[in-house]
């Protein structure tokens, strides 16, 4: 199964909501500091106003006033968000409005803004003589809250635009990768071996050197593939004709010579026979190239065709799968010869349906097996598609018939005899899949 | 039979005239179409035909004997093994396509079996009233007993029962048994004649004097 690649969509879009988080964080934090400094400067203004207003008030006759209780200012209650103090350096709070504390709220010493311990906020001007101050404060909470709804509402805006703006990019991404899947669409349709083919324009300057590039492989391919099935037709001719003279000759020469030269030329016969197969497989496979044609194999049928005199195969029932029968022939002659070869008489072939629609052909054979190292080795080899030594020729056919169905050849360990499996993609689906009549045509039948 | 092998490989070519001839047949090899086309007026119970021949194309010439009305069955024998190449050869009036590199047994089955059906037998057991022949295993029995026939008297009598009822005039039935290249005394065939009816029964090969032969069904 091929690996979930990352989403270029996906990247785009987790990028963008980052990106918009720390935007909004930072935009905040800005904001936040700004608006502080502003809103200090603004309820620092106003302090010194209300100190404004306050000293000639108080300076006409604040001390003659009747002082309510704990030597306070008579007045409604009501929540005060500005309060003061008349502090003498020496004797303490004297006057105070009533939710003023009835100590002095910062030391006697400091003048002007002085942020105190407690969260005020306390602004100390001269009251008429230098040993008595004015101090005006209002809490620091108030301060705090005002920052915190600034910096609130500007995050809650920075992330709403934030997110606005992914989902906007969602939707833009996706459109402005339409060009790929049609660029896609254009290369599943391009068949570069048909006569005037040429690739679909796109839509995106982007994708014109891909384009290019697809098209350009494309061209050099189907000359490579042209070259090699004008090589395969005249390799087919040059190879078939002087073997079929040979085994016309072979035949003849059996039909004619004496009793006791029969064993040698039957001998010659099987090689012919041999080589005759290998031919056929070598040029089925160099022509077909990965161009299988899917239809469904009924191996018992297959079998006895590819089937050698002195190799005894069984099939178990049912033995269907789709695939190429000409590749499929190809790759089984060549993997009973290799039985037949190395010292096998019986060979069993069954075919399991295997996970996400596989098929696995094996042939299970009576010889004496590979030796385990042997077995490792021949199995890297085939992994690797690393074909020289030690892989044989009809082992390297059969995996190039595995591959080019899809799937790869394989040599698991075995108790007895030498075991091959040749794991078979699942093709295209069985709807498309031609199948052979499971009965004769009716003019046919008895 | 008499067979015309048109194979321009001359290692091919001899070793099925050979093979073709150890196995009772009158085999005419040529390895031109020229030479084909002058033994235009020879019967041949199969034509052997390759695609590619020096001088022309084997299917065309195939084609062109089919519009001329010769119905010779004919099987070709070809390199070409494409799907295509076989509907082609066949369309072209070809009643059989055998692809190299072939066993020569399966090309004596094939040429059998289109011979058989030329002469509108599906199965290689003919029964002729008392005679039985089995074409596939080249047997024949009367009333059941076995016979055993030469070379020679197989050939003649496959050519006449592949006729039967029909006239076979003794220049056709000596040239069917022996081809171009056999040398056979002037009486020879009128032996095999008398020897084959001895063994088979004289009723069953009518003698029209002056003329030729004729096999008789007897059933």
């Amino acid at each position: 199964m091929a690996e979930r690649l990352p989403s270029i969509r996906q990247r785009l879009s987790r990028t963008l909501i980052i990106v918009s988080v720390v935007w909004g964080l930072a935009v905040a934090v800005v904001v936040g500091v700004a608006v502080g400094h502003e809103v200090d400067e603004i309820l620092d203004d106003a302090l010194r106003e209300a100190a404004q207003i306050l000293l000639p008030l108080l300076a006409t006759d604040a001390f003659n006033l009747t002082m309510g209780d704990a030597q306070t200012l008579p007045a409604a209650p009501h929540k005060e968000e500005v309060v003061w103090q008349v502090v003498d350096i020496h004797r303490g709070v004297l006057l105070r409005s009533h939710d003023a504390p009835a100590h002095p709220m910062v030391a006697v010493e400091y003048r002007d803004i002085v942020k105190a311990s407690n969260g005020w906020r306390v602004l100390v001007v001269e009251f008429g003589k230098p040993d008595r101050l004015l101090m005006v404060a209002q809490l620091g909470s108030e301060r705090r809250e005002a920052k915190v709804e600034a910096i609130e509402y500007t995050v809650g805006a920075a992330l709403l635009v934030g997110a606005l703006c992914a989902l906007w990019l969602r939707s833009r991404v996706r459109r402005e990768l339409l060009p790929l899947t049609d660029l896609k669409n254009a290369v599943a349709q391009f068949d570069p071996l048909r006569p005037g083919a040429h690739m679909a324009q796109v839509s995106r300057q982007e994708l014109l050197p891909v384009r290019d590039a697809i098209a350009s492989l494309g061209a050099r391919l189907a000359a490579r593939v042209t070259h090699e099935r004008a090589f395969a037709a005249h390799a087919a001719h040059a190879l078939r004709t002087p073997l079929a003279g040979m085994m016309a000759q072979l035949a003849a020469a059996q039909r004619l010579c004496p009793e006791d030269a029969q064993p040698m030329l039957g001998l010659a016969r099987q090689a012919a026979d041999r080589l005759r197969r290998v031919v056929s497989a070598i040029l089925t496979l160099f022509r077909s190239g990965s161009e299988v044609k899917w239809q469904l194999v009924d191996l018992a049928a297959l079998l006895p065709q590819l089937q050698a005199d002195d190799l005894l195969v069984s099939v178990e029932l049912p033995a269907e799968l789709a695939a190429d029968p000409n590749l499929l022939a190809a790759a089984l002659a060549n993997l009973l010869d290799n039985a037949l070869r190395h010292g096998a008489t019986r060979v069993r072939v069954e075919v399991r349906a295997q996970d996400k629609g596989f098929s696995c052909l094996s042939l299970q054979d009576d010889g004496p097996g590979i030796p385990e190292d042997q077995r490792v080795a021949l199995q890297s080899a085939l992994g690797a598609q690393a074909y020289q030594n030690p892989v044989g020729m009809g082992l390297m056919l059969a995996d190039l018939v595995a591959r080019a169905h899809g799937g790869a050849l394989r040599l698991p360990p075995s108790a007895t005899g030498c075991r091959v499996e040749m794991l078979i993609g699942p093709g295209p689906t069985a709807a498309q899949t031609p199948s052979l009549p499971t009965q004769p045509p009716l003019a046919s039948r008895w | 039979m008499r067979l015309l092998l048109l194979e321009d490989d001359k290692i091919l070519g001899e070793g099925l005239r050979a093979f073709l001839q150890a196995d009772g047949h009158a085999v005419d090899w040529c390895q031109r179409l020229a030479q084909a086309q002058a033994l235009r007026n020879e019967p041949f119970d199969v034509l052997l035909v390759d695609w590619q021949l020096p001088d022309g194309s084997g299917v065309d010439w195939v084609r062109s004997l089919r519009a001329r009305g010769n119905h010779t069955p004919v099987v070709i024998l070809t390199a070409h093994d494409l799907l295509s190449d076989r509907i082609q050869g066949l369309d072209s009036g070809a009643d059989d396509y055998l692809v190299k590199p072939f066993e020569p047994e399966e090309l004596s089955a094939r040429i059998r079996a289109v011979r058989r059906r030329a002469a509108g037998n599906a199965s290689p057991q003919l029964q002729f009233g008392d005679v039985a022949f089995d074409m596939a295993a080249r047997s024949v029995s009367l009333n059941g007993e076995a016979v055993e026939l030469t070379a020679r008297e197989w050939a003649l009598a496959e050519a006449l029962i592949l006729r039967a009822g029909r006239l076979v005039t003794k220049a056709d039935l000596e040239s069917l048994v022996l081809g171009l290249d056999g040398e056979v005394a002037s009486n020879a065939l009128e032996v095999h004649i008398y020897s084959l009816r001895k063994k088979l029964g004289r009723q069953h090969i009518e003698n029209s004097r002056g003329m030729g032969y004729r096999w008789v069904s007897h059933g």
